[in-house]
């Protein structure tokens, strides 16, 4: 799915321009009006409450990408990522609230930072653990070594051990104004939403260029065919841990941006049905794309806020609707992964290049 | 044909944005509360009942004339019991301009609570979890009830007294004591350290924990684990389903320990549950059972009559109850909120309904069998102590209403607030 339509008689001239992300200006300027509409157009205009809707997207679409490069783009299928986000979120919150950090390290906010980075270290390495069976299995058997994780790490670890430091019982909660980022203090839905903002820009800028170097050409290759990509010459057994490390790291940012958001943490966050709501919002997105993983986060979440409103309304008539919302909400999710697989099994990823397509060929799309 | 669909589809948005309209310019003066419930999730067992207890007990308020003539709106949503979705629905809810909050879980309630505390909402939650309970660290947050570590403190010194002493070995050695609960859950493991201190401070021998899901159905191996400790009374912290769960398998292995459980565990569907197993059950009951004989419940019961007809009586349960308890303190503090002058009906009015509502509750008697209620600005707890019921001969009969308070009252005033 090219997303590169260059005006006719104009031509690449060297290596660079090939590359370029954004080959028209046309393109750029849409870029750019995109990123002035998240970092300025939103937080101007959208209250709180999108706000808090807008961050919601963003920490779906932060732990949305690790699936994606695992399902998308490596075929290997996962259903634990739910575990590595905790853990992620785990590291960040044990690092802030129990390691002997030095007092100028607390002062100048490089503590909460630090163990963002650390959070996605430990995350990753943690995800290589459970994608070592990778090597022999896959398909529907990794998934339930996946799965596996998510009962080892939540349900055990996590629960019986970790959240028990501190005796604190099993939620963490942050003092406010512990999340410094320099002197600036994450403590309101404007700094959250920016942190979320500027977080996924970067995930989604070192994705989109892991993808076209090297190791996302071996993803790739091993997702269409491992045993061709191995006769090629592609290490396997060193990509798929590659691409289990590198969707582990983000889960582990995703998970450490999470605290701020809550200032609290319980291993009740992270449930495993919010492994399958990820792989449910790649499915909807579009498997394979990076933007499905964005489009796929902003439909399960606005959609299912926008039904939400929908609601309120029809309960003053019909006040049961109120107390079903919750099962009409799992109802409408399952409804649009089963809508998505039937009518459109490549996702809205795959209708935004169509209608891209249809206005860049226009008049002449056929 | 496909037109005339289209149109259909468009009448029906067009109607409901509408609706949506209409009803937020009619919303203009009234008070805003809302509802974090669940009805669906974990802990649905009991949340159901609940929030169709809550619902009922605002339209009754509002019968009544509202808070001094101003209607109450009362909007809520199910969250599943999931945390995520409780944080976006508090925001949802705050958008909409709640001036306060009926919250549910101890989870959501402990993740949102730094959130609150920044917002000045009060937040009057179905957690009576101690960690809530004082206003240092959580000043918005607010409950009727005994919280649990007040239940489990006083649950097992009921059974200490009045049950160990006609013990055979009473004398001879230390009683043994265990827990179950969900140790993931932040609701069931919230008293654990509290019920331990009481253990030790009473002389027990404490055991190993067992970790019963909320959603357990089998528990026999929780059981053989604990067959081995030979405890004579073992804490459930958990909801009536997984309790009953656990309490029939004991019955049916023969474990013969007597149980003490945390209020949410304990109802009227235990004994339909568990059957002869309940049979012996102590339970901390911060309110009178459903339809049970005290002042106000006339008011609960021709509500839950009049507003939910679909619910039988039969099948209500003390959560109802529980629900009006808390909608009840929350009526009254905005009644006096609103008499000194606090506009209740805008955003921002939070401060000054702590200062002038809830925190003037002094001794404050809801008439639904709960101990009198206090809030001070300087602790949260509601009640000093809570009365433990056991299932007995078909009905259940009051054991002893412990007063913390009164018993250790130094304790009670320089450690136990916050735990």
């Amino acid at each position: 799915m090219s997303s590169v339509w260059l005006p006719c008689g104009d031509y690449h001239q060297d290596y660079a321009e090939d590359q370029g992300w954004w080959q028209t200006r046309f393109i750029k300027g849409k870029m750019i009006l995109l990123l002035l509409a998240v970092f300025v157009g939103i937080p101007l205009f959208a209250g709180e409450y999108w706000m808090s809707v807008g961050t919601m997207v963003g920490y779906t679409a932060m732990g949305a990408l690790g699936v994606q490069l695992l399902i998308g783009y490596s075929g290997l299928l996962t259903l634990g990522h739910a575990a590595f986000i905790a853990v992620g979120a785990y590291t960040s919150t044990m690092l802030i609230l129990q390691f002997p950090w030095p007092q100028s390290l607390l002062d100048s906010g490089l503590a909460y930072p630090i163990s963002i980075v650390v959070a996605g270290i430990v995350a990753g390495l943690w995800s290589v653990l459970f994608g070592l069976p990778s090597v022999k299995v896959k398909g529907f058997y990794l998934i339930l070594t996946t799965m596996a994780a998510q009962f080892i790490t939540v349900d055990f670890i996590l629960t019986q051990y970790i959240s028990q430091i501190g005796g604190r019982g099993q939620a963490f909660s942050l003092p406010p104004g512990t999340i410094k980022i320099g002197p600036w203090v994450v403590d309101n839905e404007r700094s959250v939403y920016y942190l979320m903002a500027i977080l996924l820009t970067l995930m989604v800028i070192v994705l989109a260029n892991l993808l076209r170097s090297k190791p996302g050409r071996a993803w790739v290759a091993i997702r269409d065919n491992d045993i061709a990509a191995e006769t090629l010459g592609i290490n396997i057994v060193w990509y798929k841990l590659l691409a289990f490390f590198v969707a582990g790291f983000m889960a582990g940012i995703a998970g450490a941006f999470w605290v701020c958001n809550t200032a609290a943490l319980s291993p009740e966050h992270f449930q495993w049905f919010l492994s399958l709501w990820l792989v449910g919002v790649i499915l909807i997105g579009g498997v394979g794309s990076i933007q499905g993983a964005i489009f796929g986060s902003i439909f399960m979440v606005v959609v299912m806020e926008l039904l939400q409103m929908v609601a309120l309304p029809v309960a003053e008539y019909f006040p049961s609707i109120l107390m079903d919302f919750a099962y009409i909400k799992d109802m409408a999710f399952g409804l649009a992964i089963c809508a998505f697989l039937i009518y459109e099994p490549n996702g809205l990823a795959y209708r935004w290049w169509q209608a891209k397509n249809y206005f860049n060929l226009w008049p002449f799309s056929y | 044909m496909k037109k005339s669909i289209s149109l259909k589809v468009l009448v029906v948005l067009l109607g409901v944005v509408f609706l949506a309209g209409v009803s937020t310019i009619a919303a203009a003066k009234e008070i805003k509360v809302g509802g974090i419930m669940d009805t669906t999730g974990a802990t649905s067992d009991v949340g159901k009942d609940y929030a169709i207890g809550m619902s009922d007990a605002y339209k009754y308020i509002n019968s009544q004339g509202g808070v001094n003539g101003k209607e109450i709106k009362y909007t809520w949503f199910d969250y599943g019991y999931r945390v995520p979705e409780a944080i976006t629905k508090y925001k949802m809810l705050k958008r909409m301009g709640n001036v306060v909050i009926m919250g549910w879980g101890t989870g959501d309630t402990e993740a949102l609570s730094p959130t609150v505390n920044k917002d000045q909402i009060p937040y009057v939650s179905a957690s009576y979890s101690a960690h809530l309970t004082d206003p240092k660290k959580t000043p918005y947050n607010l409950f009727f009830s005994s919280d649990y570590s007040t239940n489990a403190r006083s649950a097992i010194t009921a059974w200490f007294d009045k049950k160990w002493s006609k013990h055979p070995d009473f004398g001879k050695r230390k009683p043994r004591f265990a827990c179950c609960y969900m140790f993931a859950s932040p609701y069931c493991s919230a008293p654990i350290k509290a019920i331990k201190d009481q253990a030790e401070l009473l002389g027990f021998e404490v055991g190993p924990d067992q970790d019963v899901s909320l959603f357990a159905l089998d528990t026999k191996s929780q059981i053989m684990a604990l067959k081995t400790f030979k405890p004579d009374l073992l804490w459930h912290g958990n909801t009536t389903m997984s309790v009953a769960a656990t309490v029939r398998d004991a019955y049916a292995l023969g474990l013969g320990a007597a149980w003490i459980v945390n209020n949410w565990g304990f109802d009227e569907n235990l004994p339909r549950l568990a059957g002869e197993a309940a049979e012996g059950v102590m339970g901390a009951t911060p309110c009178a059972f459903f339809g049970q004989d005290v002042k106000n419940m006339d008011l609960v019961v021709s509500s839950a009559e009049k507003y939910s007809p679909g619910v039988p009586l039969g099948k209500r349960l003390n959560r109802t109850v529980q629900a009006w308890g808390d909608a009840l303190i929350t009526w009254e503090a905005l009644k006096r909120a609103d008499k000194k002058g606090i506009d209740i009906t805008k955003k921002g009015s939070g401060p000054g309904m702590m200062k002038e509502g809830f925190e003037t509750l002094r001794n404050y008697d809801i008439g639904l069998g709960a101990a009198p209620i206090s809030f001070t600005a300087t602790d949260h707890r509601p009640a000093t102590g809570c009365r433990i019921q056991e299932w007995k001969g078909g009905k259940f009969q009051v054991v002893e209403d412990i007063d913390l308070k009164k018993r250790w009252p130094e304790l009670w005033e320089t450690k136990w607030l916050g735990w």
